[in-house]
């Protein structure tokens, strides 16, 4: 919610001031450091997936390839719950076994002939899988060096409502709507994603994280766009962003830690002030030891099924 | 304290030698208006002694009895030498006329002559007016804080930017006073213009340097704008007509030869223009930004010893943009009051009073909607004070100042609302902070031999931050936020300091001299930006129990010469700054994060210096006047919250900074002039590399401000062509055709801005386009520029 008032903020300003010109000029930006990306997360009743990466200097190629080929193999990734320590079993799309092709296909949005023939790894963990109330621990090695992060399953806030309801200048569409009451603590932060039932994966709206420094305690309900809709090429442009009536979602409502939030509230700051001469040049911090980029994130879901009736 | 009465008590006692001295002193006005002239020098050659009027006209000059030739020198007009018998003290006003027919050659020799070698004020800089008016204008409006900019060691923020630099040090370390009262944002909306229209403005002076006694509270220097006092001869109204703007200036007396005013107005029509062109049509309809701004001011002489002045600001700047089809709108009103009400009192003819009361009220306001989402953002400073200045002339050799300030400070410094339909977010309760602020000072300028003159100041300045205040403990993760409630007036926490001031000045045997100053300050209101940009939104604050007051000190020495009979006049300077306790806001801050807590929170502190060297070369008199002033210069950082602690450039830390100004006045009927910068440019913290992370690319950052952008410079020319001053007419009786003055007079202000169309860079970004998945994903650095070429005429006219 922040972010979102804080991106109007920016917009404005970036419409406000310049109406001029602008050219692509190549200087010099010195002090490239090659970096390790640890993008890592682990979810009630689910195992953790860590995918490695390294960072680019700014005018490297941004080709799709190039993409592919920064991820890192090789490396030693463990997660401990303070009983158990299980070491992450590393799986490449080259090597994939055997059912993972269609899902991995649809995580990477490639299709499976071109996915056989690239390296992409992410490690999983075989060992454990999530769990309310409990800390997760991770380690990971690499070309010597060792990179450390701690987080927590929290409790989840299960949504008082969820409804559709009709937007009065289009009948038939609309937004989802929720019900929320938040705990008096203060520094809950959440995560919003939906799909469609027939989805695989959950789509993020343009706005997923949100933290209760303006609402603390207090019920209120909000709306959430469509964001499938936007991908979709048989929705017509005025019915992007809305449901259907009809349609039938299932939403993913997660809880998360103060820290992790952090990481993603710069993150989304900085996509949507991209550009934005006015926002200070922020490194998202990671909650991560050992001077790598990324985070480690508990996410604590609840869900819920919503048909769009009114 | 004692040892600061004790230095007062020996001051006086070393005055005290009697002599049969008597004392010269009065006002020196302009004939034509009754303005007072400051800075004329009253000068007695038979014993080479002299002074200078203040910023009242005033002057004072005791020296043994006797019969003198008195020599008035102001820089407007030829010098007048007065006959004058002092046997008993004796007030002497007097009004000074410019013939009909005058040598502008001669005039300026004999005026302001030896200024530059021969006085204290090293490091200070006076404009003058009337010089100004024919130098290129940007948008068609003369704006003096976009000249200063042309001085060395003062920089500009950035394109068209208001705020400016001096010797390093930021834009809030810079005391602005419009008739004795403090401005703290001296702009319009976005910068482009300042608050100074320049037809009430009489004189412009900015110490950069060895800043006196008498001033402090900011770190780098004093910009002093004084506004005229309005003709009290006779009724006259000035104005202009531009391509964005027009001003109007009506003046006059209230009682003949006592008393006077002036009205100044001014305001852009860019709305109008605006809705012109967009038509209604248009998402866009509604969309328009204008501003105005009003000076006014009112002098009244009660008696030979009393005079009072009542002086006036107020301006406001409106932004509205809509967007109707993504029913989305933003307004941003800005606005600043000022007003200042003074008392001269004359003691005797060599002790002067000014006793001051001032006002300033600065507001900006960011509010936005977005369908049923409303947001507002308000940050401002209201500022009550008042000022105690004496002037004390015991005989040539001293020139005495001694008073007091206290100003009373109440801060917004943001003010965050928000709201959705009815549901109004907490965003906490606006915080507004308050203090006091004070200060006692005392200085001596003396002689002590004809070669050696010295300016020894001590300031010795107090401040308090009072309740009603809530301080805000961030608890860690997992325990709760805590407060801390002040009652109102309750004392929260108190700074204090000694700010000694030294200058002297050593004239050689040729006539050139070596001037050096010492200044040590205290600044405990500070002003943060957020961006790399200088932005309405940088917010200013007061020093609270957690933000500790700037202090800097500044060592500067330089050598002055005048060469041909002091029609060149050249200086070099080198100066060193140190500043301790500078602000900034922590890595990462956002706007949003001063919700529920205290802006000072978010702030990081740590020290920076500066140091360079600046050469300035001026051709004073002639067809062809001018001036090059060329600036070595750096000023880093370093915080240990910052960059990892490492030393960092300050954002306009500028290597070269180089202008060359000419004005050529080819008859009574066309002036040219040009005006060419060149400059270093800024730096600015751009990404080093990216990295991915679920599917979306991210940057990274390099080291703070380790990019520089490409060199600024900038070319403008002007000419100005004026109609005749007399006309002709046939005497009825003797049938001759003899010359009149006319009394409407009119002139064209033709101006180009940036000539040969540079796209000089404003901010650089990093653009991201496509998708990562799709493959045609692209990064690029691209850099924004502001001003192409701007064309521009001004019609001025005045009776």
């Amino acid at each position: 919610m922040t972010s979102f008032i804080q991106k109007i903020a920016f917009l404005s300003f970036l419409i406000v001031g310049l109406n001029s010109c602008s050219k692509e000029v190549k200087i010099d930006i010195p002090g490239f450091d090659e970096q390790i990306v640890i993008d890592g997360s682990i979810e009630t009743g689910a195992p953790a997936i860590i995918f490695l990466s390294n960072s680019k200097d700014i005018y490297a190629p941004t080709d799709i390839n190039s993409y592919l080929s920064g991820f890192i193999s090789g490396a030693t990734v463990t997660v401990s719950n303070g009983t158990i320590t299980d070491t992450l079993m590393e799986i490449c799309t080259d090597n994939l076994p055997v059912g993972f092709e269609s899902i991995a296909a649809a995580f990477f949005g490639l299709p499976i002939e071109q996915l056989i023939n690239l390296h992409l790894c992410a490690y999983v963990s075989t060992g454990l899988v999530g769990e309310i109330g409990k800390t997760y621990v991770l380690k990971v090695i690499h070309n010597n060096k060792t990179y450390t992060s701690s987080t927590k399953i929290e409790n989840p806030t299960a949504l008082d409502n969820l409804f559709w309801r009709e937007q009065a200048n289009l009948p038939g569409y609309g937004f989802s709507w929720a019900k929320i009451t938040d705990s008096p603590v203060m520094g809950d932060a959440y995560r919003w994603e939906v799909k469609n039932l027939s989805d695989l994966f959950y789509s993020k709206p343009f706005q997923p994280f949100t933290d209760d420094r303006f609402y603390n305690g207090k019920t209120f309900e909000f709306s959430v766009e469509n964001p499938m809709s936007f991908k979709d090429e048989t929705i017509e442009n005025q019915y992007k962003g809305y449901y259907k009536l009809g349609d039938t979602i299932v939403v993913k409502f997660s809880k998360l830690g103060k820290k992790e939030y952090q990481f993603f509230e710069k993150k989304y700051n900085q996509i949507y002030s991209g550009g934005n001469p006015f926002a200070t040049p922020t490194n998202i911090p990671s909650n991560i030891e050992g001077g790598a980029l990324g985070v480690w994130a508990g996410f604590s879901p609840w869900y819920d099924t919503l048909i769009c009736v009114p | 304290m004692k040892l600061f009465l004790f230095f007062l008590s020996i001051f006086f006692t070393f005055l005290s030698y009697s002599q049969s001295k008597y004392t010269l002193s009065g006002y020196i006005t302009d004939a034509k208006n009754g303005e007072v002239l400051v800075g004329t020098k009253i000068f007695i050659p038979s014993i080479n002694q002299g002074t200078v009027s203040n910023n009242y006209g005033f002057y004072s000059l005791s020296v043994p009895s006797g019969t003198y030739q008195v020599e008035f020198r102001s820089g407007i007009f030829p010098t007048v030498t007065k006959s004058v018998d002092l046997s008993k003290n004796l007030v002497y006003n007097i009004e000074i006329a410019a013939d009909a027919v005058q040598d502008l050659n001669e005039v300026v020799i004999n005026g302001k002559k030896g200024e530059n070698t021969n006085s204290t004020k090293m490091g200070q800089v006076e404009l003058e007016m009337d010089k100004i008016k024919t130098l290129p204008a940007f948008m068609g409006e003369v704006d003096v804080i976009k000249i200063i900019q042309l001085l060395p060691g003062v920089s500009s923020v950035s394109e068209g930017g208001q705020g400016f630099y001096v010797r390093g040090g930021g834009p809030d370390q810079n005391l602005v006073l419009l008739d004795e009262a403090v401005v703290y944002n001296a702009a319009h909306l976005f910068g482009f213009f300042s608050v100074f229209n320049s037809d009430a403005v009489k004189s412009v002076t900015l110490t950069k340097g060895g800043m006196p006694a008498n001033f402090g509270g900011r770190l780098s220097s004093v910009l002093e704008v004084n506004m005229n006092e309005g003709n009290n001869k006779q009724f006259k109204v000035t104005g202009g007509i531009g391509a964005i703007s027009s001003r109007l200036t009506v003046e006059g007396p209230i009682v003949k030869n006592k008393g006077s005013f002036i009205i100044s107005g001014r305001r852009t029509y860019i709305d109008v223009l605006a809705k012109a062109l967009i038509p209604d049509t248009s998402p866009f309809a509604g969309s328009g930004y204008f501003f105005y701004d009003l000076n006014l001011k009112m002098n009244y002489t009660l008696s030979k010893k009393d005079r009072v002045f009542l002086s006036g600001y107020y301006g406001k700047d409106v932004f509205s943009f809509a967007n109707k089809e993504s029913d989305f709108g933003v307004q941003m009103p800005w606005g600043n009051g000022i007003a200042a009400l003074r008392w001269n009192h004359l003691f005797s003819s060599k002790l002067f009073m000014n006793l001051t009361a001032t006002a300033t009220d600065y507001k900006f306001q960011f509010i936005s909607n977005q369908d049923q989402f409303r947001f507002g953002l308000t940050s401002g400073v209201r500022d009550i004070g008042s000022k105690l200045d004496f002037s004390y002339f015991p005989n040539t050799k001293h020139k005495i100042k001694f008073g007091a300030n206290y100003i009373f400070h109440t801060f917004t410094p943001s003010s965050v609302s928000a709201q959705s339909d009815s549901v109004v977010f907490d965003t906490g309760s606006p915080q507004q902070l308050f203090s006091h602020e004070e200060a006692l000072y005392f200085l001596d300028e003396f002689d002590v031999n004809e070669a050696l003159k010295f300016n020894v100041g001590l300031r010795y300045s107090m401040y308090q931050q009072v309740g009603p205040f809530t301080r805000f403990i961030k608890g860690g993760i997992g325990s709760q936020d805590t407060a801390i409630n002040y009652a109102p007036g309750s004392l929260i926490k108190n700074y204090q300091g000694f700010e000694p001031r030294l200058s002297f000045r050593w004239m050689l045997p040729d006539k050139s001299s070596i001037k050096a100053g010492y200044a040590y300050n205290y600044q405990y209101v500070h002003l943060t930006s957020l961006s790399a940009v200088s932005l309405p939104t940088d917010i200013w604050f007061p020093s609270t129990d957690k933000a500790k007051p700037q202090t800097g000190w500044q060592g500067s020495v330089g050598y002055f010469k005048n060469f041909d009979d002091d029609k060149w006049e050249t200086s070099v300077e080198i100066y060193y700054k140190g500043m301790n306790n500078l602000i900034e806001y922590k890595e990462g801050a956002l706007p949003g994060d001063n919700i529920n807590d205290n802006t000072d929170n978010l702030l990081v502190y740590g020290k920076g210096w500066a140091y360079g060297i600046e050469f300035f070369v001026k051709r004073t008199v002639g067809k062809f006047t001018g001036w090059i002033g060329y600036t070595w210069s750096k000023t880093e950082r370093k915080f240990p919250d910052l960059n990892q602690g490492n030393i960092f450039p300050a954002k306009y830390d500028r290597r070269h900074d180089l202008s060359i100004v000419g004005t050529y006045t080819l008859n009574e009927r066309w002036t040219f002039s040009s005006a060419f910068i060149y400059a270093t440019g800024n730096t600015l913290t751009l990404p080093t590399s990216w990295y991915v992370q679920e599917q979306n690319l991210l940057l990274n950052y390099g080291a703070r401000n380790s990019t520089r952008m490409a060199p600024y410079h900038r070319l403008d020319i002007s000419a100005t062509w004026y109609d005749k001053a007399f006309k002709i007419k046939t005497d009825a009786i003797t049938g001759q055709e003899i010359k009149v003055k006319k009394r409407f007079r009119q002139n064209w202000a033709f101006s180009i801005y940036n000539v040969y169309n540079r796209a000089n860079p404003f901010f650089l970004f990093v653009d991201q386009d496509g998708e990562l998945l799709d493959g045609d994903f692209k990064l690029a650095v691209k850099q924004v520029s502001l001003f192409p070429i701007i064309p521009s005429v001004t019609w001025n006219f005045e009776f």
